[in-house]
């Protein structure tokens, strides 16, 4: 009541100037989670990843739980884009901020400086900065929750309705459930990943690992996945083929796997280890093969190894 | 007076022909077999739980073949991955050729084999009454504390190797080689962190290179879990490593080390231009 009265002895022109600085934090902070949604749901197995790199929770429960939180996160920034329940969502948006914000302070006091991945794979920013960011997203959160008392309707532009405004954000939960789980096996690596044909081995940062002079085959894999061995095996072949490119692996695996690697699938290939935060910016999932000529890309090749009539083929043309 | 041929011409030449063919066929199976190795330091050999420093673990240029060559074993010992054995080779059949080794492998057949098992990368085997491990350099024990260059060096092949490896920016090296200040380093890094294997080797070769007496290097070692472990790291808040703490005066001037970056000796010589 007090507050109302407050409201209403406030002269006009800061009343309008605090409802523009609501709606902006409402929508300012839905295009935030929005996008964090979003851009988590093109790798949900990198954020499991770096769920898990906190060590409040196991790889399996972070596998399952990646894929609620990105809808979750995707639908809170709808609410608040639509104006759904704008109290409530501006409040459980503060909520995850303030948690996000613990949580970042916690894994910094023990030591912790790897990036959060609250903005997926291909945002990298230290603890320090996310706790400043965070903080800021939590001012527009204010300003979202202080501007939300009922308001007189305007009929030049009225607002949606409650039951239009609660189909949309249901169906953006569906949707972006359903695009975090089965995004893994969607075709668009090309277009969330650095590798893309014609780029040099220094834009992909890892040069001084692949040599410029000549062809090579590069396979991006993970010496500890399961598959590995069957994948050395069809590249050790190819290694013996006439015409066939050098084979180079680069692995994000430790010294521990590669060693285990080497006396296990005896590769016919040179192995590199490539600083994980590095590598990850090439691939979604392993393994990865692609071609380099001279310096740059040439190919990609997407899904099992290429067959030696591949690479040979290649080289032709 | 006639002289008597022992064999006509084309005769002589024919078993000339044979016996050259013969000698011919003798030597090849040892020249094929030969195998050249050069050395892998990303692996150390402990021999009875310690690192002899000339130790070492070298790879081929054939396919699941590694020398292991430890000074106080009689032999060689050839790690056949292949025939999952580790073959005592003689050292007469072993020579140094071009910083690495070449192996007469071929005649080692039916020398003495020695079985071995693995222990995740660990190779591990008794061979003359010795117990050998290979042993990924990260996964040995670490060096942890203040440790000196040189004790270091010593200690790290794959330190000392790296170093070799690396040629910074001469103009670089200059700068901090004629910086007129006394400058103090403070350089915490990890022996079991392979991002320091990749980053030491280039930071301490531009100390060598700078040759400036006027700066005071301290390195030390820091334990696995060094944040939740007591020791110089916690007071000056080092969260991850390599962290090289730059100090003037006594006052802190710049960090390096703990992302990509360009090499230390610009990071370095940048630092100190920027104090001109």
């Amino acid at each position: 009541m007090g507050e109302a009265a407050g409201e209403l002895a406030r002269p006009p022109a800061a009343r309008r100037v605090l409802a523009v600085a609501s709606r902006l934090g409402r929508v300012g902070l839905g295009v935030v989670f929005l996008a964090a949604g979003l851009l988590k749901a093109f790798d949900p197995a990198e954020f499991a990843h770096q769920m898990s790199g906190y060590g409040l929770v196991g790889p399996g429960i972070a596998a399952v739980a990646a894929p609620l939180l990105i809808a979750f996160e995707t639908t809170l920034g709808a609410a608040l884009l639509v104006g759904f329940s704008t109290r409530a969502t501006s409040a459980v948006a503060a909520g995850l901020l303030v948690a996000f914000i613990g949580l970042e302070a916690w894994g910094l006091a023990k030591g912790r400086t790897e990036s959060c991945g609250c903005f997926g794979a291909y945002v990298q920013r230290t603890p320090g900065q996310v706790i400043a960011e965070d903080l800021l997203f939590l001012v527009l959160a204010a300003l979202s929750f202080r501007g939300t008392r009922p308001r007189p309707r305007d009929p030049s532009s009225p607002p949606l309705r409650p039951s239009r405004a609660a189909v949309s954000v249901i169906a953006v939960a569906a949707l972006s459930l359903a695009f975090a789980l089965a995004s893994p096996s969607l075709p668009i690596d090309a277009l969330v990943t650095g590798l893309s044909v014609g780029r040099s081995l220094s834009g992909l940062g890892i040069e001084g690992k692949v040599p410029a002079e000549g062809r090579h085959l590069v396979a991006l894999l993970d010496l500890a996945d399961p598959g590995a061995p069957a994948v050395a095996e069809r590249l050790n072949a190819l290694a013996g083929r006439a015409g066939a490119p050098a084979i180079l692996v680069l692995t994000p695996s430790s010294e521990e796997e590669k060693a285990a690697f080497l006396w296990s699938a005896v590769p016919a290939f040179e192995i590199r280890t490539v600083d994980r935060t590095v590598l990850k910016r090439l691939y979604r999932r392993l393994p990865r093969f692609f071609v380099v000529d001279g310096g740059r890309v040439v190919s990609i090749l997407d899904g099992a190894p290429p067959g030696p009539e591949d690479l040979i083929s290649l080289g032709a043309s | 007076m006639r002289t008597r041929r022992l064999l006509p011409q084309p005769r002589r030449l024919a078993l000339a022909a044979l016996l050259a063919a013969v000698g011919f066929a003798v030597a090849l199976p040892a020249r094929a077999d030969a195998i050249r190795c050069r050395p892998m330091w990303d692996f150390s050999i402990e021999v009875d739980g310690s690192y002899p420093k000339e130790a070492l673990f070298y790879q081929s240029d054939s396919r699941g073949k590694y020398f292991i060559d430890i000074p106080a074993c009689k032999s060689g010992l050839l790690l056949d991955l292949f025939a999952k054995k580790i073959v005592a080779v003689p050292r007469t059949l072993v020579s140094r050729v071009d910083g690495g080794l070449q192996v007469n492998d071929g005649a080692s057949t039916g020398a003495t084999a020695y079985a071995y098992s693995l222990d995740g990368g660990i190779i591990q085997f008794q061979a003359e009454e010795k117990k050998v491990r290979v042993v990924p350099a990260l996964q040995r024990p670490p060096l942890t504390g203040q440790v000196s260059f040189d004790d270091l060096l010593a200690d790290r092949a794959e330190y000392r190797e790296g170093m070799k490896l690396y040629r910074p920016d001469a103009d670089a090296v200059a700068v901090i080689g004629k910086f007129a200040k006394p400058i103090e380093i403070e350089a915490f890094f990890a022996t079991w962190c392979p991002h320091c294997k990749e980053y030491m080797p280039k930071f301490l070769r531009v100390m060598q290179d700078a040759k400036n007496p006027r700066i005071k290097l301290t390195l030390v070692g820091v334990p696995k879990g060094f944040s939740e472990t007591p020791g110089p790291w916690k007071e000056h808040n080092v969260t991850g490593i390599p962290t090289i703490i730059v100090m003037i005066d006594g006052k802190e001037i710049n960090r390096m080390g703990a992302g990509p970056g360009p090499g230390p000796e610009m990071e370095l010589a940048e630092t100190l231009k920027a104090l001109r």
